[in-house]
């Protein structure tokens, strides 16, 4: 029982890696690979799922050391309840990605790599939550860029080279900073294992090194999930993204730096985390303003879904700056549900542009163009509502614990400004729906007879509104990790083996 | 020895602040390049890295961290990897737009 779930452990990267190599394979036969493609994620999918039914029921990570090498020397593949969910939250929307992808008109996806590429993302993303080691997150993120950035280049909107460039290099200063905090903790400290670290800076911290690894390493998530002043590149890349590519990275993909900065207050910053918490905080609604304003002043649907990531992830730095065990509860809450809409609506968006004459999704082209496709209408006015926080849907339930939260904690300027900011949100969605689905469609635009299935997204959408009704499973699963994320020597223990 | 680590560090990385600073979109690259050189200098200071002998269980001497150095053969294979694609879209992008300084790529900001 005990090796079997150590096993489990590593699945989901051993299927992801598999898959993508003999997805290169087959290049020649596309349906082939298709079918191969989409098997594979739905695949890691369920064994993301196995895995944390059985973290879950079992109370106690799950440890995978590579190679057999032992704990602090070699690396550990970590599976504790907060990645597990995490993974499972992205391979369910990866392989809703693909499934787009499947049913998508952009040439982009006839290029022999686009899939396997697809699956090394989610391969690099699912690598980076699960493992136990710093320099091996580095070397996931890595892969995870490389990939994110040859689907943004090839994509089908020429200006896909230069979005891409931006991002890339970007990122590549991320990974810089990423490796200046490697080196000062392991000039420091001695070790990259994460739970290692976590227990010596627990016994000895007050070396003058700690605060440049910890400003480094806030730097990396902060780039990684586009925290205001890191988020230049975001909108840009996000906008050029083919739109399978852009559901997947709008939503899952800026989670990774969520992640990370749940791990550094609850693991291995504990003591030293006060002021950068007040720093989220205040980035956080500096974003949900930011965001918001973007969003509504912006010029094309997918870039204003874009800019709306950077104000949702401001709700969720928020509770993550509060940092109560409620606060907790509701920022896993809070990613889950919007990682469901943000893709749906992504999605949604893309089933329009593809109808439009010239393959863009920039309001004056697709004005009225909703006519063609009443179905993504409605679809994405739910879609709309969640992200706004209206009752049936799931966004409801997350921004309630999130309030619910910030009374108890008694912030109530922050909180003040946040309620303001859902307002913003339900303005520009409001205006998107104006914009493509109200306005009748003008005479001499002549929309594509066919266009992108909208099956994904609305499978997508179905579950935001079972989650909005019926919502107990995932809260429940919220606090089992709250729980398990507040007793650090668990996961410790866990990894080290007393 | 540590001071004069401590002046190539110093130097390199202020060449390649110096370089990622200009509006050259090949000269920012080659910045990039140099900070990452003084990165990986960065990695090895970080363990004990002047060493006489093997890192072998059983000799006698001074031997240096291993871990540091296998760091940063890490980084530097996937640095190489990233340059190469970096520079691959250097050469589309100067394709694309006929220039090559950063102020006349900005065809996504309307």
């Amino acid at each position: 029982m005990q090796i079997t779930g150590n096993y489990l452990a590593i699945l989901p990267i051993v299927i992801l890696l598999t898959g993508a190599i003999i997805g290169l394979l087959i290049r020649q036969h596309r349906r082939l690979q298709e079918g191969w493609s989409f098997a594979v994620i739905v695949m890691a999918f369920i064994s993301s799922l196995i895995l944390l039914s059985q973290v879950w029921r079992g109370g106690q990570p799950f440890v995978y050391h590579i190679g057999g090498w032992s704990a602090p020397f070699g690396i550990s593949i970590v599976a504790d309840l907060l990645s597990t969910t995490m993974v499972m939250m992205s391979l369910l929307v990866i392989s809703a990605g693909i499934l787009y992808a499947l049913g998508c008109k952009d040439i982009v996806t006839e290029y022999p790599t686009f899939y396997p590429l697809f699956l090394l993302l989610a391969l690099g993303l699912t690598g980076g939550l699960l493992t136990g080691d710093l320099f091996n997150l580095f070397v996931f993120a890595e892969l995870m860029v490389i990939s994110a950035t040859i689907l943004t280049a090839i994509s089908d909107d020429k200006k896909g080279v230069e979005a891409a460039y931006k991002y890339f290099y970007i990122s590549l200063i991320a990974g810089v900073f990423l490796l200046l905090s490697v080196g000062a903790l392991y000039a420091s400290y001695g070790s990259l294992n994460i739970a290692d670290l976590a227990n010596r800076i627990q016994i000895n911290p007050d070396l003058p090194l700690l605060p440049m690894a910890i400003v480094f390493l806030l730097a990396f998530f902060m780039v990684k999930s586009a925290v205001v002043p890191f988020h230049f590149w975001q909108p840009d890349f996000h906008t050029a993204a083919p739109t399978p590519v852009h559901a997947v990275l709008s939503s899952v993909v800026v989670k990774l730096g969520i992640y990370g900065f749940l791990r550094m207050s609850t693991l291995l910053f504990i003591d030293q985390m006060d002021v950068a918490k007040i720093v989220l905080i205040f980035l956080g609604i500096v974003g949900i303003f930011f965001g918001g304003l973007g969003a509504t002043a912006t010029y094309d649907a997918k870039r204003m879904l874009a800019y709306s990531t950077l104000g949702q992830l401001g709700f969720i730095l928020v509770g993550i700056g509060w940092g109560s065990s409620l606060a907790l509860v509701a920022v896993i809450v809070y990613s889950f549900n919007h990682s469901l809409l943000k893709a749906s609506m992504l999605m949604l968006a893309g089933t329009v542009s593809s109808r439009s004459p010239a393959k863009t999704a920039a309001f004056s082209e697709i004005t009225g163009l909703g006519k063609v496709v009443p179905i993504s209408g409605i679809l994405f006015l739910l879609g709309g509502m969640g992200l706004a926080g209206i009752p049936p849907m799931n966004g409801f339930i997350s921004k309630f614990f999130l309030v619910k939260s910030g009374v108890e904690a008694g912030e109530y300027l922050p909180l003040a400004l946040l309620l303001l900011g859902s307002i913003i949100t339900l303005v520009y969605v409001i205006r998107a729906y104006q914009k493509i689905w109200w306005i009748p469609l003008p005479k001499s635009v002549k929309p594509k007879p066919y266009g992108d299935m909208f099956l994904a997204p609305a499978i997508l959408i179905g579950l935001s509104i079972v989650l909005g009704i019926w919502c107990e499973p995932l809260l429940q699963l919220a606090e089992a990790t709250v729980s398990s994320m507040s007793i650090p020597t668990e996961y410790i223990l866990a990894v080290l083996g007393d | 020895m540590d001071i004069f680590i401590a002046l190539a560090i110093g130097t390199f990385f202020g060449i390649g602040v110096f370089q990622l600073l200009r509006r050259n979109v090949i000269r920012s690259a080659l910045g990039l390049v140099i900070i990452s050189y003084a990165i990986n200098l960065i990695l090895l200071t970080a363990g004990a890295y002047i060493g006489e002998v093997p890192p072998y269980f059983g000799l006698v001497g001074q031997s240096s961290d291993a871990l540091p150095q296998a760091l940063i053969l890490t980084a530097i294979v996937i640095s190489i990897g990233g340059f190469a694609m970096v520079l691959e879209m250097l050469y589309i992008l100067s394709m694309r737009y006929k220039s090559s300084d950063l102020d006349d790529i900005d065809k996504l900001k309307h």
